[in-house]
């Protein structure tokens, strides 16, 4: 039961999202919008109810279930994207390679050798 | 023979317009995937998400059920995205005190590299000659899937392309992590998790979780973060760069 409420919490951030999406016409998805919301509020608060912790663990484990037909669908495509696959690929391939370069060299250089962080 | 193929025709037009038959192959081949990633012992090139789209691919094409139909009849697990979306703001919460620790790399970092993430990407994608609806469907493809999916219909990509570009990014990302940590001599787990979650979204957080708890929390943090910072300056970007 209380896994419900805590759908209950997450659906109505979700619908809070879309209507401050429509209404002001914000570029962004009314799920974002509402995940923003939710952490806001978390923040603010401090503590999380076990319902809206156990409700969002769950959703979140079966994430991938929700993403497959989208997934399914890339088997799918492949004539409309005909002639466009080489570069999709190097884009992928190069583009990866060259955003994981930025992220730990910017991360290395910018925090300091003193402090470890190991475990 | 010719009247119980009529029959079987029938039955199969029957089950393919009802969504019972898309919750079998959708939740059986979810089962299935993560049982074949445990037997495999979780290879970090075949996840769990790539095994069960490859059974459900495969099944509709065995029973020649087109995959519109089979769209149609999963429509509902669709729906769920939007709370499950929402969802994320919780792990996101509960890791948000780790950016104390590192607050100056870390809030530095984020918008340079989750912007360049998508740049790179566009950019070497739109030397080559791809379509417009190509460079939207790679923008968000270092974005947790939820998110990315939002992301997608608003910039008017291909969600199933996206979805490809977004598997093969997290299998990427965690491969190079690994390589170019190495290479720079990164020892420390927060920077190693914080990479992976940063560019390799779900899978690559799945592999920090491998390293260790820190780097897991760390990652969490940086998909998190990335998710949220992407889906709102890509839609701005991406329509100045259009012009």
């Amino acid at each position: 039961m209380s896994m419900l409420y805590g759908f209950l919490v997450l659906t109505v951030f979700f619908i809070a999202g879309e209507v401050l999406r429509v209404l002001l016409a914000l570029p962004v998805s009314g799920g974002v919008i509402g995940m923003i919301l939710l952490t806001l509020l978390l923040m603010v608060r401090g503590s999380i109810s076990a319902s809206l912790a156990g409700a969002s663990q769950a959703l979140i484990s079966v994430l991938v279930l929700l993403i497959m037909p989208g997934v399914v669908g890339v088997f799918f495509v492949a004539d409309e994207f005909a002639g466009q696959w080489l570069a999709i690929g190097v884009a992928l391939a190069v583009g990866t390679l060259l955003s994981v370069l930025t992220t730990l060299w910017l991360m290395q250089r910018l925090s300091g050798p003193e402090d470890g962080g190991h475990e | 023979m010719s009247e119980l193929s009529g029959r079987l025709q029938e039955l199969l037009g029957l089950l393919s317009t009802s969504p019972a038959l898309a919750i079998v192959l959708t939740f059986g081949a979810f089962f299935a995937g993560n049982r074949t990633f445990r037997l495999l012992k979780q290879p970090v090139w075949l996840p769990p998400i790539l095994i069960s789209a490859m059974l459900v691919g495969g099944m509709i094409a065995i029973l020649r059920i087109d995959y519109a139909e089979y769209r149609e009849g999963s429509q509902w697990l669709t729906v769920l995205l939007g709370p499950a979306t929402v969802a994320l703001g919780v792990p996101l919460y509960q890791q948000m005190h780790h950016i104390r620790a590192l607050w100056r790399p870390i809030l530095f970092t984020l918008p340079v590299a989750a912007t360049m993430a998508a740049v790179y990407a566009v950019v070497i994608a739109a030397a080559l000659g791809a379509s417009e609806e190509v460079l939207a469907s790679l923008a968000p493809k270092s974005v947790t899937a939820p998110i990315a999916i939002g992301i997608t219909e608003q910039l008017g990509g291909s969600v199933s392309l996206m979805m490809g570009g977004l598997l093969i990014t997290g299998m990427l990302a965690t491969l190079f992590v690994d390589l170019i940590a190495g290479w720079l001599s990164i020892t420390d787990h927060r920077i190693l998790g914080f990479a992976l979650g940063l560019n390799g979204h779900a899978l690559g957080t799945a592999r920090a979780f491998e390293i260790g708890p820190t780097a897991g929390a760390f990652a969490s943090l940086g998909m998190g973060l990335t998710g949220v910072f992407t889906a709102m300056i890509l839609p701005l970007v991406f329509h100045l760069g259009a012009r």
